[in-house]
């Protein structure tokens, strides 16, 4: 049975994985049913880990295969573990035999070097004779002391040894507190350093000699370096026995290296054998212990001896998950065929989302802010455009929103590229907003014509719709001299401020075809035209994009059925929204439209109208058009009126259903009961009780009902959802005008970069500025891209999501759901390649 | 101390506070302990420790698991995490560290002398020695006949040494004198810790000097319960009680004329604090004394996570580790011998 469940798991989430829920959460880990399998996982993990390990030591390389094996049967698991273990224990055998050898051949290493440097040593002992000599006051202060060294002296013991250069002090410290004074130590350092076999570190050592007198220091001695760590070796009496030894270990040491370049030899041919199959291997055990971890969260059935997983599986891939299944049993042999069946349930589904390439950045986004409950609307699909477009309007730039084009592009281009797939860090980051990134480009591009700017600088594509030379006296007849003020050549050399008069005709010759006049671009006020549209075009942006944020609210209400929001809340929000907000986008397109050159002396402030709209004035105050004011009082009660409805619309209602339905349902319920059971029972159980026991309904409302019924809470959300969102109505809409603020301060910052860097030599004489204009298009160049793209893009795109998140997806938005998470080898194996690399 | 030191702790030690707290945070849970209690084997053991901050601490270990490996993985991930943090600090936050090692360094000095006594290969002993209080002299300490002889010629330049001051002998070291030695070390390695804390001042002063005063009070205590039925003279035994605490002067007095545990309980009696713990002290079934100490001992230690900005945390947390390796290590004994009915008397962490 295990195998079919293995073989069915592996081959079935190789294709897609649905996600398992957890079943036996409650269940210890040591307690489940594979934790056997899942152990033998672990230790051919630890093996494997070894291996690694091993092969990396002798530096083989590691090959690495494109394609990654599919889990291995049970069957073929036994093998490979017999083989491991058999490649483990000779494996470990062979390595303590070479570090035996090593440890053998560094001992001799050690000693050859401690004879050398002792020898000069004791010539230097032999030179000064008298050694003891060299302590007179020990000898003055104590005759006994100094008879006793007298008559030990015959006995003069050595040891001698190689200690660790960091411990030299102190141990010549400890060898003099410890035998008072009774010794000699006399050291020199190695010219050499060994490396440690245990460690592999390679370490600076200290030839030693210690000359004592007497049995009991030599123990104390020989405690002492034992304490250090010393590595002590017979100190040869003679210089004879010091040369036989010499000889001795001279071939000893030649004997050695040729066994120890056998043992390599043979170590390393074991390893590249190992090598050879140790990626496939190591993939193969994580897949296996991946399933036996997922097997883990199945419950066992004890009757009928199966495995019961209970997983979420999107609806489309049903066919596909049966056939896997089917494949599954097939391919293990499995008598009984595994099966699948559709289980009906309240809960609520994980959300999957399908993404492409191109979708997934604006998904990301989304998801940033917080998965869609199941089925809710996505916002992601309005984003792909809506979030380009507002960051557009922050970015408008012809030039900058090119080359950001650019560069998306040239990653779009190379997408399959390994070195930009494997990216991190910043890179990583553009990488995976390549689309995002392209497409705001191209948006910017198109803000960038429509506010006619490039670098800062205006481009004139169509000619200009205005004509300066109109302006000349001489080019009109005398009638309509009189009429109109007019230029002449006094007037034009004494001035310094000229204004063109749209009004005199053949100045304005109607508007240009694609976006802003480039003539503005030379006006002083160009300033001030440019503010009043932005932040007229921001308003009417904000509120179009907040009003599509409350209708797509009803669509969300249509799919969880609750047809009673939309009445009690998304239509009074909307009613709200439009006749205040709504109104005043009326009132923008309104005065554009009606009032022209010629009348515009008489046309009012709309932030005036906006504010009587709610002050009453009298009646000659209303200009805009008539019967203005009566539309405004209608609009005004309309929207006093949606005030009341948003507060209590929904908790009344729903107090009301509440109501209706447990007064219908007790005569109900309790009639039935009464005839079943007595009567007391029917008093015992509340109300509540028995509605919620007896009637799981049909219709949408019912859920409400179902929970506990708490009409305080409702009231309290209620209220606070309201007013929220009637506060921002105001706060939200002032925020869109961060559009006009960004752009103004886009366009100002390169407006200021050119003036400051690229105007200087271009006003210079030629051969100067030329000179001049190298260096300084390069420090252009870096700080457009620098300051202007990335840090203004940055800006623009914060922005850009948070009108998003915060203005837009709160009319609307709950994202309360949970992300649906399949299993997948391809994050296993991605895991792995860092493991490896690290190991 | 400076006026405010709030201010500036976190300056020096702020991180490894943090990092300290942190740690705390991944001590045993009593969920974690009701599953490790059920486990049938040591491997069960092993996977369930595997699931919690432990790791997979013993992953490298070849089979079959025996409690001292885990014992000895454990005390070495203990010794990695204090290493860390006492390689990462400063004065007087070092000193204070070296201070709790000193406690391991006197356990392991006696350990290594009682295996010499014993004419034990000190390799053998070195593996018993706590890793915390492992020093480089102390593998000579054998060669040392008499205390003073230790002194001078081994202990003298580790921290040991100011502890020494009144147990200079010239005695040779049988085993009554070296446990008598491991008193009076003691006594004088809590006199000097508790003087710095107290000279150190602020939180640290309010937090570690209650318990360093539970810890010499809980020594006297121990002291007389195993002095009696030696021959121990009273005076001798009121010359290793710790000269402060809640029991000094007076207590001190009285328990050094207390001749068995009912005298002791009547002077624990007077004092409002361990009253409670003596009428916790049951014969059959009940809890042993230890453990009620190390209840309390738990206990402080789990309140001094209260206060902010001050060394006892540290101290806290290397106590807190230490009883959850000795619950630890219990659970595994009862499980390896097969001691089921008593595997519940460990000692939880709250």
């Amino acid at each position: 049975m295990t195998v079919t469940e293995m073989s069915c798991v592996g081959r079935n989430f190789y294709i897609h994985g649905p996600s398992i829920t957890k079943l036996n959460q409650n269940v210890n880990s040591f307690q489940r049913k594979f934790v056997g399998e899942v152990k033998r996982c672990e230790e051919l993990e630890r093996i494997l880990v070894y291996l690694v390990q091993e092969i990396n030591r002798a530096a083989i390389p590691l090959p690495e295969c494109e394609a990654s094996p599919p889990a291995p049967p049970l069957k073929q698991v036994l093998e490979m573990q017999e083989q491991l273990q058999k490649l483990e224990v000779e494996l470990r055998e062979v390595t303590k035999n070479k570090e035996k050898l090593k440890k053998n051949l560094l001992e001799l290493i050690e000693y050859t070097h401690m004879l050398r440097v002792t020898k000069t040593f004791v010539k230097r002992n032999v030179e000064f004779e008298p050694t003891y000599e060299e302590f007179p006051s020990l000898e003055n202060d104590c005759l006994l002391d100094y008879s006793c060294m007298q008559r030990l002296g015959a006995k003069l013991g050595f040891v001698s040894g190689l200690i660790n250069q960091g411990k030299v002090q102190a141990f010549e410290k400890m060898l003099w507190r410890a035998c008072k004074g009774y010794t000699i130590l006399s050291y020199a350092e190695l010219d050499e350093a060994l490396e440690d076999p245990e460690t592999g570190e390679v370490i600076k050592w200290y030839v030693f000699l210690i000359s004592f007198w007497g049995e009991q220091i030599g123990h104390k001695v020989k405690k002492i370096c034992d304490c250090y760590h010393c590595h002590v070796y017979p100190y040869p009496n003679t210089a004879e026995e010091r040369r036989e030894i010499q000889e001795g270990l001279n071939t000893r040491i030649q004997d050695l290296y040729t066994v120890l370049h056998k043992t390599e030899d043979y170590l390393r041919q074991v390893l590249c054998k190992a090598a050879e199959s140790v990626y496939n291997r190591v993939v193969q055990v994580k897949k296996m212990k991946a399933i036996y971890h997922m097997l883990n969260m199945c419950s066992f059935d004890v009757t009928n001896k199966c495995l019961i997983a209970e997983v979420w599986c999107p609806e489309v891939d049903l066919h596909d998950l049966r056939r896997a299944l089917e494949e599954g049993s097939r391919e293990s042999g499995a008598t009984i065929p595994s099966f699948m069946n559709t289980i009906p349930t309240k809960e609520t589904p994980p959300t999957l989302i399908r993404t492409n390439k191109f979708t997934e950045g604006f998904q990301n986004i989304v998801d940033a802010y917080g998965v869609g409950s199941y089925r809710e609307v996505n916002p992601a699909l309005f984003s792909i455009i809506t979030f380009p477009f507002l960051f557009a309007v922050m970015f408008g730039d012809f030039g900058h929103g090119f080359m950001m084009f650019l560069f998306a592009l040239l990653l779009v281009l190379n997408e399959n590229h390994p070195r930009l797939n494997q990216s991190q860090e910043i890179m990583g980051m553009f990488f995976n907003g390549r689309y995002i990134l392209l497409l705001m480009g191209l948006f910017s591009v198109y803000t960038g014509l429509i506010y006619n700017e490039c670098f800062s600088k205006s481009v004139n594509l169509f000619g200009s719709g205005w004509n300066v030379s109109a302006m000349y006296s001489s080019s009109h007849t005398p009638q309509e001299q009189k009429k109109m003020v007019l230029w002449n050549d006094s007037v034009v050399r004494h001035s310094r401020v000229l204004q063109l008069d749209p009004s005199v005709p053949g100045v304005f010759q109607g508007p240009y075809p694609l976006g802003i006049d480039p003539i503005w671009n030379l006006a002083t006020n160009r300033l001030t035209f440019l503010n009043s549209f932005k932040m007229k075009m921001s308003v009417i942006l904000g509120i179009i994009h907040m009003t599509f944020g409350v209708v797509l609210g009803i669509f969300n209400h249509l799919h969880f059925r609750k047809k009673f929001n939309i009445y009690l809340v998304s239509i009074p929000q909307l009613l709200f929204m439009l006749c205040t907000f709504g109104y005043l986008i009326f009132m923008i397109i309104y005065k554009w439209l009606v009032f022209s050159a010629e009348t515009s002396r008489v046309a009012p402030s709309i932030l005036i109208e906006f504010i009587n709209m709610f002050l009453f004035p009298p009646s000659e105050m209303y200009v805009l058009y008539t019967g203005q004011e009566h539309v405004q009082i209608v609009l005004l009660v309309i929207t006093a009126l949606s005030v009341p409805v948003l507060f209590l619309g929904k908790p009344l209602f729903l107090l009301w259903l509440h109501n209706g339905r447990s007064c219908f349902g007790v005569s109900r319920s309790g009639y039935t009961l009464v005839r079943k059971d007595s009567e007391e029972e029917v008093s015992l159980l509340g109300n509540q009780d028995i509605e919620e026991g007896n009637n799981q309904m049909e219709d949408g409302c019912r859920e409400m009902t179902c929970e506990e019924f708490n009409f305080g809470e409702i009231m309290m959300t209620q209220v606070i959802h309201s007013i929220e969102y009637c506060l921002g109505c105001i706060s939200n809409t002032a925020s869109y005008l961060r559009l006009w603020a960004l752009s103004l301060a886009h366009a100002q910052l390169s407006d200021v970069l050119w003036a400051m860097l690229m105007r200087v030599p271009l006003r210079m004489d030629t051969t100067y500025g030329i000179l001049l204009l190298f260096p300084l298009i390069t420090l252009f160049a870096v700080l457009t891209i620098f300051i202007l793209l990335i840090m203004e893009g940055l800006s623009a795109f914060l922005h850009a999501i948070r009108l998003h998140w915060v203005e837009f997806q709160n009319k609307f938005y709950v994202g309360a759901g949970t992300k649906f998470v399949p299993f997948s080898f391809s994050l296993l194996s991605s895991k792995f390649n860092s493991n490896d690399n690290v190991a | 101390m400076l006026e405010g030191a709030e201010l500036y702790f976190n300056v020096d030690h702020g991180y490894l506070e943090g990092l300290a707290r942190g740690c705390k945070a991944s001590l045993l849970t009593q969920q974690d302990y009701i599953n490790l209690v059920q486990c049938e084997t040591l491997e069960d053991l092993k996977i369930h420790l595997q699931t919690t901050d432990y790791g997979n601490f013993l992953a490298n270990q070849t089979n079959p698991l025996t409690v001292s490996k885990i014992d000895t993985e454990m005390r070495k991930k203990l010794c990695r995490e204090f290493d860390y943090f006492r390689n990462h600090s400063l004065e007087p936050l070092s000193t204070f560290f070296t201070y709790i090692t000193c406690s391991y360094m006197i356990d392991n000095v006696i350990l290594l002398m009682n295996g010499a006594l014993q004419k034990k290969s000190v390799k053998e002993i070195l593996v018993k020695c706590h890793p915390l209080g492992r020093f480089t002299e102390m593998e000579a300490v054998n060669i040392a006949e008499t205390s003073s002889d230790l002194f001078n010629a081994i202990l003298v330049e580790t921290p040991l040494a100011p502890f020494f001051h009144d147990c200079m002998s010239e005695n040779t070291l049988d085993e009554l004198n070296i446990e008598l030695l491991r008193n009076k070390l003691y006594k004088s390695y809590l006199e000097a810790f508790y003087k710095f804390c107290k000279n150190h001042g602020d939180v640290t002063a309010e937090v570690m000097c209650p318990i360093l005063e539970f810890e010499a009070d809980r020594r006297a205590f121990i002291i007389t319960l195993n002095s009696f039925g030696t021959e121990l003279s009273k005076e001798d035994r009121e010359s290793l009680y710790p000269t402060f605490g809640k029991l000094y002067p007076e207590g001190l007095r009285l328990l050094a004329q207390a001749e068995d545990f009912d005298q002791m309980k009547r002077v624990a009696d007077h004092y409002g604090e361990y009253k409670p713990l003596f009428e916790a002290v049951g014969d059959n079934g009940g809890k042993t004394l230890e453990d009620v100490f190390y209840e309390h001992e738990v206990k402080m230690n789990v309140l001094s996570f209260n206060r902010q900005f001050h060394h006892g945390v540290f101290y806290a947390y290397i106590k807190l580790k230490e009883q959850e390796m000795r619950n630890i290590v219990w659970i595994a004994e009862c499980i390896s011998q097969r001691h089921r009915t008593k595997i519940n008397s460990y000692i939880p962490i709250i």
